[in-house]
């Protein structure tokens, strides 16, 4: 990530974009919005663990639902704060992200992947079995519903306090191991980087943002949750979200929190991606372009058109792309 | 140079989804959201895609008979306009659908969303909205057991406030549990139960009222096995052996259709692997006791005969010259639509019930004044009366679709029925006999 945006102009661009949209979107766009920020909670951690530790994981849906129904419970039993169960749902998933990270750090790859599937699977079970605490497939309803600019300004808030803690973490050491790890696990070993601990780390980090992404969902969805909301195919909009980031920018995550957020949402009236049947095969065209043609995720694309155009002009060797590695 | 082209990228990437998403353009209105001189936009969400997609004909009939009305001149002078969007019987996908509903395309009611968890999803939302959430495609007794307001009302645990704005339309499944449970008592000497239900808040419904329907008898059921909707055939089939395994002798089926034709093939595969004497009496609850499952039941090699089950709307293929499904098939023909013209002919009750539903929808309308506002529309609703004359033509004969301060659920009875037809895979379209549903006994009531 050398070529990192300039914090100083494109932060505080985007911030002040974000403080203004309330103000001129209607209301029901202003919602529109606030599930992108839900899901730019999401995608950025899911991007610590995907894109920077290059492991994949397609359970996080998982964690998003154990941050859910935290929230959700809370709530409907103590009328605990929303703000403070986004705090809680953080921390838990962190500790639980952690937990599983333990395990998951002996494999890697498409076994690690396997491994996360089964979270993804398993989890959303869970209130069916313990349906006397978790409401089971009734669900769980929180008494207290906000409203749009609320859920837009706790998503967008929520989602500047992680990006910069984010930042804070990836920009010194722990980044650099993060990354080595992705890169060559043997190189980083050589290089005295304890794998297993970064491994967890970010398997715990990127598990506590899920957490705080669910709860925000939950609060978006008029504080309801319910297992089915959770779906594996959760799991793999995250993962898509992950992919169309690819390595990380404030940019690239943007996009993919736009893309998950905003793609199911389009007008029916929009050919092709209008439907729900027309939209998961784009999805799935795309997520197979996005890691065949641009490992690098949308994000990569400038980057990989001006190679290949230096390629075309120059006849030279095109420059190897960044992030384009992932085991 | 190399910054801006990237942020332009992804920028451009945004914005083209954004205006995408902002086409959905929004109408406003004076008065009643909804509601103006010449119109009456209304909206429901319904599974048209994925596994419950088996439901979008109600969605298309409701369609149908508004398309009908309209030509006729509308309610009142105005013509609806029903908005159908898709959410996959995903309830988070519902909330997001309804919120679009209410807050960009303005709707004036919610009708006939379809599904307990999606309705579960929004029921809280639309009532602190007052936006009338009603005729739902669901059975469940939540939506007639949270109406009463002030001291009436019993907080319950999933409604710790007064639902005023939600409304059902079908008979409620506890009431249909019931009736199984009496038929077994009756017509069963020493039965052994065997129920397969959906591991859900719906199947749950069911298997409660059954069991305390059977009241001194529940030692009689010997298993009862719970799948989850999104199960594969082959692990239903698992539970259905389970059930055999436990010596069942009467088999009592709360599913959804996939799981339900899954269910019935298993159980007649048993019978023939014991040659015969796993031979259990089998009830159906209604939803899936559409004739287009029983036939497809068929295609998957299950012997459906003599299965029971009940219903409470007409069917196009056992009464075909009844007035109300001449009418129905000429509303269904003049969508032009081929798809629900070929379902209507498969025998797809579905669509008979969507026509039922949007009857009695248009019939609040006209009793909600000149000029209809949200409240007007509950208060009709709540005080139905689709008897004698003003009788629902595509309901089954003798029932009545009543509401009262006292009586929430608008149908609350039940009809036995019985399958008779051939054993063997049949289709509809090009072979007469494919075998159909026979009244059985007369209308009883599953009100509670």
């Amino acid at each position: 990530m050398r070529r990192r945006l300039p914090a100083v102009v494109s932060v505080p661009g985007v911030a002040g974009v974000l403080v203004v949209l309330p103000f001129i979107l209607s209301s029901y766009h202003t919602f529109l919005a606030a599930e992108v920020g839900v899901f730019f909670v999401a995608v950025l951690g899911l991007n610590i663990l995907t894109g920077y530790t290059g492991q994949i994981s397609i359970g996080h849906g998982a964690f998003m639902a154990i941050g859910g129904y935290t929230t959700a419970v809370m709530s409907r039993d103590h009328h605990t704060n929303l703000i403070l169960t986004i705090l809680v749902a953080f921390a838990i998933c962190f500790v639980v992200g952690l937990l599983f990270g333990l395990p998951a750090l002996r494999l890697s790859g498409a076994y690690l992947a396997l491994a996360t599937f089964a979270l993804a699977i398993s989890v959303p079970q869970l209130p069916l079995q313990w349906s006397r605490y978790l409401g089971g497939s009734g669900g769980v309803q929180s008494p207290e519903t906000k409203g749009n600019v609320w859920i837009y300004g706790a998503a967008w808030s929520v989602s500047a306090v992680l990006f910069l803690l984010a930042w804070l973490i990836l920009r010194g050491r722990v980044g650099r191991a993060f990354r080595a790890v992705r890169d060559s696990e043997i190189a980083a070993v050589a290089s005295g980087v304890e794998i297993g601990v970064y491994k967890t780390l970010a398997f715990g980090i990127s598990a506590a943002y899920c957490g705080a992404a669910g709860a925000l969902f939950v609060i978006a969805s008029n504080g309801f949750a319910q297992p089915d909301q959770f779906n594996v195919a959760l799991s793999l909009q995250l993962l898509i979200g992950a992919a169309v980031a690819g390595l990380g920018s404030l940019w690239g995550i943007l996009a993919g929190a736009a893309f998950v957020g905003l793609l199911p949402n389009i007008s029916p009236s929009v050919p092709i991606i209008g439907s729900e049947q027309g939209r998961d095969v784009v999805y799935g065209l795309l997520v197979v372009l996005v890691m065949l043609v641009l490992p690098g995720g949308l994000a990569g694309l400038p980057a990989r058109l001006r190679s290949l155009r230096r390629g075309l002009n120059r006849k030279s060797k095109p420059v190897k792309l960044r992030g384009s590695s992932s085991q | 140079m190399s910054i801006n082209r990237k942020k332009l990228g992804a920028l451009l990437g945004v914005v083209a989804i954004g205006i995408a998403v902002a086409s959905t353009a929004g109408a406003a209105s004076q008065g009643s959201p909804g509601v103006t001189k010449n119109s009456i936009t209304i909206g429901g969400t319904f599974p048209l895609s994925g596994p419950a997609s088996l439901y979008a004909t109600i969605a298309g009939a409701e369609q149908a008979y508004y398309g009908y009305v309209n030509a006729h001149g509308g309610v009142n002078g105005r013509k609806i306009n029903d908005i159908v969007l898709d959410d996959q019987y995903n309830p988070s996908k519902t909330i997001v659908k309804v919120k679009q509903l209410v807050e960009n395309d303005h709707v004036f009611a919610v009708v006939g969303g379809l599904g307990t968890a999606p309705g579960l999803a929004t029921w809280n939302y639309l009532n602190n909205k007052g936006v009338p959430q009603v005729l739902l495609a669901t059975g469940d007794a939540y939506w007639g057991t949270c109406t009463a307001t002030g001291s009436a009302f019993t907080p319950k645990p999933y409604c710790s406030k007064p639902k005023p704005w939600t409304m059902g339309w079908q008979p409620d499944y506890p009431g249909e549990a019931k009736l199984y449970a009496k038929y077994i008592l009756t017509n069963k000497k020493t039965p052994h139960i065997g129920i397969l239900y959906q591991n859900d808040a719906y199947g749950q419904n069911y298997l409660d009222a059954f069991n305390k329907a059977l009241g001194s008898h529940t030692g009689d059921v010997v298993d009862a096995e719970p799948y989850n909707f999104t199960d594969s055939s082959t692990v239903v089939s698992a539970h259905v052996q389970a059930l055999a395994a436990h010596g069942a002798n009467t088999v009592v089926i709360f599913a959804t259709p996939a799981a339900s034709i899954a269910a019935l093939a298993t159980i007649t595969g048993i019978k023939a692997a014991t040659h015969g004497a796993f031979s259990p009496l089998t009830l159906l609850n209604n939803v899936s006791a559409n004739r287009v499952f029983l036939i497809a039941a068929q295609g998957a090699h299950a012997n459906v005969n003599n299965v029971v089950s009940t219903t409470y709307i007409k069917s196009q293929s056992a009464t075909p010259k009844d007035s109300a499904m001449i009418l129905a098939k000429k509303i269904i023909n003049a969508t032009g639509n081929a798809g629900l013209q070929q379902q209507f002919a498969a025998g797809d009750n579905n669509l008979i019930y969507g026509l039922a539903s949007a009857w009695t929808f248009v019939d609040a309308l006209k009793h909600a004044g000149a000029t209809p506002t949200r409240s007007s529309l509950m208060k009709a609703l709540r005080n139905l009366n689709e008897t004698g004359a003003n009788r629902n033509p595509f309901v089954f004969p003798g029932m009545d679709v009543k509401t009262s301060s006292t009586r929430t659920f608008p149908m609350e009875q039940l009809q036995f029925e019985q399958w008779k037809g051939q054993t063997n895979a049949c289709n509809p379209n090009t072979e007469v006999n494919c075998g159909d549903w026979r009244k059985l006994g007369v209308v009883l009531n599953s009100g509670s």
